[in-house]
């Protein structure tokens, strides 16, 4: 058994390598490193900010509860004497004193049995209320709390005389917090625009370069070996520039060589094949030739019998028909012209070629001939000409493979995006020696035969981009199969 | 009106609105008033234990206060803003008129007003002959019956006439007026001997009594009329029965009053103006 590989079509390569060359935009370096510069600096800016807000609230919450608390005991030193004797007056000197401090939302005394002797809220002096609250409150204050309220009990000998009440306005306090943190957020949105900036910056001079390189490398591959990229900096880019022009040149000296040894080689063995085709040619036509010279010079003499001299003129007609069968599939297999290829239902092709070859009186009754086809429409990129001789050339050899009768399969199959054509006989198969020479010009088994059926088959189907396998037992038959591309 | 000219009537306006308003509230406690002899304070320190205790015997709060003259005193006992008063003998016989009653009194030494100089002073005998002129003197409030009234009386009984032969000073409590001496703003302070007693050692050993006047009946504690009549018995009993009890020697040790409190009749006090 043998299986010949498929090639992959060089203009798919060509495809797949302008594909891969289109990056997005979010796929280049210089997307990553801005985006990766302007990361760093939010996450190390955001907590920098964050940590410096955090404890400048805290400080500052601090300093407020320290001052709330220091102008609470103050309160309640200046006030004592006053309270105890219910100076009136001085007890509103020292609150108004007091609510002129910043930040304070109000003040209040209250004596031992709640009665408010003065306050900032003139409404309730004089009146007798529950104490605002039994302990002073603590930072951090309950969300909708503006006011941080204050308590210190005025106590006299131990006694509790009465309580002073601060409260201590978070509007300012709130104002500087929100500055502080409106000022970490300009100083990220900065970082981020000075760290971007820097980071573009940076990799427009870097991907500037590699550009000029992956530009190079299109040219080359597009075959130009003369391109050289013309990068002056001192930097790592530089070096790799100076390395891939290096290794250019090293790929153009290498290529011209192998383009000599390429041309030595295809002469010589051109110049082989020219023999070996030349001996071929002069064996396959020296015995037709050497039966016409005999016969020619046996009719020469007197004494031949009539008989014996139709017999002669039957084997040199015989023997010239031969020769110019030899010299047309010769002239056949030399002029195979380039395929034109057109988008084709190769189906109908398939079914017309079958059923000419059906009606030929040649044709041996005990050969049945079945035609399978998997699918509705069989479109493909061919040349319907040189198709049309692919199928009949090998349907041919399939017929003539089995003298003695068989069965004869033409299918094809879709296998995804590609269309089998299989031609399967039920022969006596090709034995292994000649499974590998058979596509080459007059290989044959049979003594009948050219060698050129298959060879002409083999150079149509590399013509479309794909080659002829065949599989072949003995006394079971042979498969010869390729696939084309559908269209 | 300039802004701190309206600050000042804003706050005499609240000033005379909470005062309306504290006399015109309703009670549920007992307010025992002290006349401002010394710092607020001080008194505090001195009267809070007893208030404390008529707390405890009355049922009901008692809430000790004092005033910031002797004259704002004298206008909230008018207006009876005082259940209990503890007073000098002189505006006793003020009090009298607006309903007051005296129930008990210190059972002490005699209620008398000293003369206290510095030892080191210009002043070291109250001869009227030997006094130099433009001397200073100081008092803690012209209605101050020991320290101003009695001491004023008996340096005229001496042939010294006080507003002529001194430049007087008022301190507006006791504990002042001795301060004032001791610091050198004055030659010669009127006082009395409770006062003198509470100022630190070594004021004390400073100054020296130059003179004390005739004894004048103690200072009474007079209840306010209208005082349902069980309160006022519960008070005179606690009053009289302090110095029984270690809690009443506790209470007579923070007053200073060692032998406690007396009875007391209105009747004693009648002569004192005269």
């Amino acid at each position: 058994m043998n299986t010949i590989a498929e090639d992959v079509p060089a203009g798919m390569i060509a495809a797949d390598a302008a594909k891969s060359n289109r990056l997005s935009w979010f796929a280049t370096l210089r997307f990553r490193l801005i985006l990766s510069v302007a990361l760093v600096h939010a996450v190390l800016m955001g907590a920098f900010i964050w940590d410096a807000v955090t404890e400048q609230s805290d400080s500052i919450r601090a300093e407020l509860q320290n001052r709330g608390h220091a102008l609470s005991s103050l309160m309640a030193v200046a006030t004592t004497n006053a309270l105890l004797a219910e100076d009136l007056a001085s007890l509103a000197e020292v609150i108004d004193r007091t609510q002129r401090q910043p930040d304070v939302s109000y003040a209040e005394v209250i004596d031992a049995e709640g009665n408010v002797l003065a306050s900032t809220d003139p409404s309730r002096v004089g009146r007798r209320v529950t104490p605002r609250i039994q302990k002073s409150e603590t930072m951090p204050l309950a969300p909708n709390d503006g006011v941080l309220d204050l308590r210190e009990n005025i106590q006299v000998a131990g006694r509790d005389v009465g309580a002073v009440f601060v409260g201590m306005s978070t509007k300012n306090l709130h104002q500087a917090l929100a500055a502080t943190r409106d000022e970490g957020l300009l100083f990220i949105l900065i970082a981020l625009v000075v760290g971007s900036l820097a980071a573009w910056a940076l990799s427009f001079a870097t991907t500037r370069n590699l550009h000029a390189m992956t530009n190079a490398v299109r040219r080359i591959t597009d075959g130009d070996l003369d391109v050289r990229v013309n990068i002056q900096s001192r930097d790592e880019v530089g070096l790799l520039a100076r390395a891939f022009n290096a290794m250019v040149g090293s790929l153009q000296r290498t290529s011209r060589q192998v383009r000599l040894e390429h041309e030595k080689r295809t002469e010589a063995e051109r110049l082989a094949c020219v023999g070996e085709l030349s001996a071929s040619i002069a064996h396959e036509i020296r015995n037709p030739l050497s039966a016409i010279i005999n016969s020619v010079q046996l009719m020469t003499r007197d004494n031949v019998p009539e008989a014996d001299r139709r017999e002669l003129a039957g084997i040199m007609t015989a023997e010239s028909n031969r020769l110019q069968n030899i010299l047309n599939d010769f002239l056949t297999f030399s002029r195979i012209p380039e395929s034109k290829l057109a988008e084709t239902d190769l189906c109908p092709l398939l079914r017309d070629t079958v059923l000419l070859l059906s009606n030929d009186p040649a044709l041996p009754k005990s050969v049945k001939i079945q035609t399978r086809i998997h699918a509705d429409e069989c479109r493909a990129r061919i040349d319907s000409d040189q198709m049309r001789q692919v199928f009949m050339n090998l349907i041919l050899n399939g017929i003539q493979a089995m003298p003695d009768g068989g069965n004869l399969t033409v299918e094809v199959q879709p296998r995804g995006e590609r269309l089998s054509v299989r031609v399967a006989d039920t022969g006596r198969g090709i034995p292994d020696d000649m499974l590998d020479k058979v596509t080459r010009p007059f290989i044959t088994g049979r003594k009948d035969g050219t060698g050129l059926g298959l060879s002409i088959v083999q150079r149509i189907l590399m013509q479309h981009g794909t080659k002829l396998t065949i599989v072949s037992h003995k006394d079971v038959g042979t498969e010869v199969s390729f696939e084309l591309e559908s269209a | 009106m300039r802004p701190r000219s309206l600050q000042a009537a804003l706050a005499l306006c609240l000033l005379l609105f909470a005062a309306a308003a504290f006399a015109q509230a309703p009670r549920d406690y007992y307010r025992l008033g002290v006349l401002p002899l010394q710092s607020p304070t001080k008194l505090a320190a001195m009267f809070m234990p007893l208030a404390d205790d008529l707390a405890k015997t009355l049922g009901r709060p008692v809430q000790f206060v004092t005033a910031p003259s002797f004259a704002a005193y004298m206008q909230r006992v008018q207006k009876r803003e005082y259940d209990i008063i503890y007073l000098n003998p002189l505006l006793y016989t003020e009090a009298r008129k607006y309903g007051y009653r005296a129930i008990a009194k210190v059972a002490q030494e005699p209620f008398t007003g000293i003369l206290v100089v510095r030892k080191d002073g210009p002043i070291q005998r109250l001869d009227p002959k030997h006094l130099p002129d433009g001397l200073r003197i100081g008092f803690p409030d012209p209605n101050a019956f020991a320290a101003t009234v009695m001491t004023r009386q008996y340096m005229r009984s001496l042939g010294i006439d006080v507003s002529k032969k001194f430049h007087i000073h008022y301190f507006r409590s006791q504990d002042s007026a001795l301060m004032a001496l001791y610091s050198g703003l004055v030659d010669i302070t009127g006082t009395w001997r409770p006062s003198l007693r509470s100022m630190p050692g070594y004021v004390r050993a400073k100054l020296r009594i130059v003179a004390e006047t005739p004894p004048q009946p103690q200072m009474p504690i007079a209840v306010r009329a209208g005082l349902p009549r069980p309160d006022v018995k519960r008070i005179t009993d606690l009053l009289l029965r302090l110095g029984h009890g270690e809690r009443g020697h506790a209470v007579l040790k923070a007053l200073g009053f060692e032998d406690g409190f007396v009875r007391a009749t209105d009747a004693e006090y009648l002569g004192v103006r005269q």
